[in-house]
């Protein structure tokens, strides 16, 4: 089922009297329980293309459709509301509270739900165990590896169980085995809860592991291939290796 | 709820203490200021102050003792009628010249003409009656202690007042008025220093002591019509002497310069501290992006911030109350003229939550233009 439509989007950034074009006329379809990596060399245009799918930025000209609802028809409020109900987020820095506990750092999004506390909790706790990080629910940021935080960020952006999953890099400030994790957590988001993965990348290392492989430069779709993913992420999250 | 706000507060409380200490700061000023405004011109109310009685009676419109004019004879009468009304007695206040010890020439003073009973209510909480049996004795007079030097004489000496000889019997410690030497003597002998002769069996007051357990307040009431229609007026105690500090604050300019400095220190304390706050704010604007990436409203973004405004608030009124207690407390021992009052207290306790309040708000700017679209980069 195609669950987000961006049709003919363009966005271009001026700074001074210069207009840069980043996307010239972008249409992408993306489906539920895919896990879509977008790949492409920096500056690409891969993390404006990404918030603009997400709701984040505004686009020149262009629609997007998310579950059937033209996102950049909505008020500020609205478009937050949206998001509350049904976008996840990883970015490549953690963006953790460093006075919270992993446990409250994904409570914290829960909240705003107007979920019940005792709810909240259970949510969150099992979205931790999701990520194999419930033996780490008390700890702060400071107290954790990079990879753990990704994790932790990861369980947050699930623990309302999305329909759409955003990643920006979320591999980049990670090794090589914390980034493996990552994917196969992303990964697992589309299988298990259905939910449309978008992760933006410009490491080709990951290519292996997703659905769908976009290729980008300058603005535009080089290359679109679906692939059946080289290690079928059935296996829990939690069954990785601890660096 | 996870309550970010105040977590946020205690994890990272050096970020917050800067605004803290400036609210603490801002409140110990106001404070500070306000008590030694209070604790000067509350000399301006020491003839009220430092006297017994209930009511005291003038000439209508006085604000001050100073400007104290002649009443009636049977004011006194009209008090004494009245059923609550124990004890009544008079009060004279004159301008005086002084000349003491010849190289010192003339000084300018005020005299207050007192009964000198063992049981009269003028100066009673400063002279004894072993004092006011010194007053007995003709053309005696009693001053401040802290001022026999600047009158270069001493206990036993004498000087012309108004052309009278008068003596010093004793000094007493209490009397210091703002704006002159004070020069307390009986009621006998001040008449005799009144140089117009017409004027010389009327005074300017009479204080009135109450039956226990009868309201002032109401005697006051009571007194008003009557007063109005024989050209005196009626005041509490409380209030002649409220009436005289906020007179002479206002009549010197010291109490404009005081509501100016209060604005300034309120301005510089709202400046400092929403800088301050708005710094450590701002250190978190990822995360609040974040946050608001995942569909938490701006409005409850701002709450947050308005909440550790609120605390930083808090603790810096906690803060600079303890310190205050401790200046003050180090003050009262060196004899500083400070007064803390209980309505100017809490209105500085008012004043520095609005100040964190405002910083508050201001803060909020940290998040205004919050683009959650700038993390993805
Ligand atoms: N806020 C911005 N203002 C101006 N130019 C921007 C802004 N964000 C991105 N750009 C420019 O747009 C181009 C694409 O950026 P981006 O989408 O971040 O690429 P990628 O994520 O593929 O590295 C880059 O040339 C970048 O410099
Ligand atoms: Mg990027």
């Amino acid at each position: 089922m195609t669950a987000l439509v961006a049709d003919q989007i363009t966005k271009s950034y001026t700074s001074g009297r210069v207009e840069t074009p980043v996307l010239q006329g972008m249409s992408i379809a993306l489906d539920e329980r895919e896990l879509a990596l977008v790949l492409g060399p920096s500056g690409s245009g891969k993390s404006t293309l990404l918030a603009i799918l997400s709701g984040l930025l505004k686009p020149d000209t262009g629609n997007v459709s998310a579950l059937g609802e033209d996102l950049w028809k909505k008020s500020r409020a609205d478009l937050e509301k949206f998001r509350l109900e049904h976008t996840g987020f990883v970015f490549q820095g953690f963006n953790l509270f460093p006075a919270l506990t992993a446990l409250e750092q994904v409570m914290l999004p829960l909240d705003y739900l107007g979920l019940p506390k005792h709810a909240v909790r259970n949510m969150a706790l099992a979205s931790l165990e999701e990520v194999g990080l419930a033996s780490r629910a008390h700890l702060r940021p400071i107290e954790l590896s990079g990879g753990e935080k990704q994790r932790i960020a990861i369980a947050r952006a699930l623990a309302k169980k999305p329909q759409f999953l955003f990643a920006d890099e979320p591999t980049s400030a990670l090794d090589s085995v914390n980034g493996k994790n990552v994917i196969d957590a992303l990964h697992r988001v589309a299988r298990v809860y259905g939910a449309t993965v978008v992760c933006v990348s410009h490491d080709t290392r990951l290519a292996a592991d997703a659905d769908r492989i976009i290729h980008m430069t300058d603005g535009r779709i080089l290359s679109d291939v679906k692939q059946i993913s080289a290690s079928a992420p059935s296996r829990s999250i939690s069954a990785e290796a601890n660096p | 709820m996870v309550a970010l706000a105040r977590k946020t507060l205690i994890y990272e409380w050096r970020k917050f203490l800067p605004a803290a200490l400036a609210v603490a700061f801002s409140g110990l000023l106001l404070l500070m200021m306000t008590a030694l405004m209070f604790g000067i011109f509350s000399s301006a109310g020491v003839y009220v102050s430092r006297s017994g009685g209930d009511i005291w009676a003038g000439y209508p419109g006085t604000q001050t003792v100073e400007l104290g004019r002649p009443v009636p004879r049977d004011t006194e009468m009209w008090l004494r009628m009245d059923p609550a009304v124990v004890q009544v007695e008079p009060f004279q206040w004159l301008d005086g010249d002084w000349r003491g010890p010849a190289e010192r020439g003339s000084v300018s003073v005020f005299v207050s003409g007192i009964d000198p009973n063992p049981n009269g209510l003028m100066f009673s909480h400063v002279l004894g009656p072993a004092d006011r049996a010194r007053l007995d004795e003709p053309d005696a007079v009693i001053v401040d202690e802290a001022d026999l030097p600047k009158l270069g004489l001493d206990i036993g000496d004498t000087a012309f007042l108004n052309g009278h000889r008068v003596k010093i019997v004793a000094a007493a410690n209490g009397l210091r008025t703002l704006g002159g030497v004070n020069i307390v003597t009986s009621i006998a002998t001040a008449r005799t220093l009144v140089s117009d002769a017409a004027e010389r069996d009327k005074v300017a007051y009479y204080i009135a002591r109450l039956a226990p357990g009868a309201n002032p307040d109401a005697v006051r009431d009571r007194l008003a019509p009557i007063a109005a229609g024989h050209r005196f007026a009626v005041w509490t105690h409380d209030e002649f002497a409220y009436n005289a500090a906020t007179y002479w604050m206002f009549e010197t300019g010291a109490g404009l310069g005081f509501i100016f400095l209060s604005f300034v220190v309120f301005l510089v304390g709202v400046v400092i501290t929403s800088q301050t706050l708005f710094a450590a704010v701002a250190s978190s604007v990822r995360e609040y992006a974040m946050l608001n990436a995942l569909g938490a409203g701006i409005g409850a973004l701002r709450r947050v911030i308005l909440e550790q405004a609120f605390w930083v608030g808090t603790v810096g009124v906690i803060v600079g109350s303890v310190v205050s207690i401790s200046l003050a407390l180090l003050a009262h021992g060196q004899d500083v003229p400070i007064s803390f009052n209980y309505i100017a207290t809490i209105a500085c306790g008012a004043l520095v939550m609005a100040i964190a309040l405002i910083s508050g708000f201001l803060a909020v700017g940290a998040i205004n233009h919050l683009e959650p679209a700038n993390l993805l980069r």
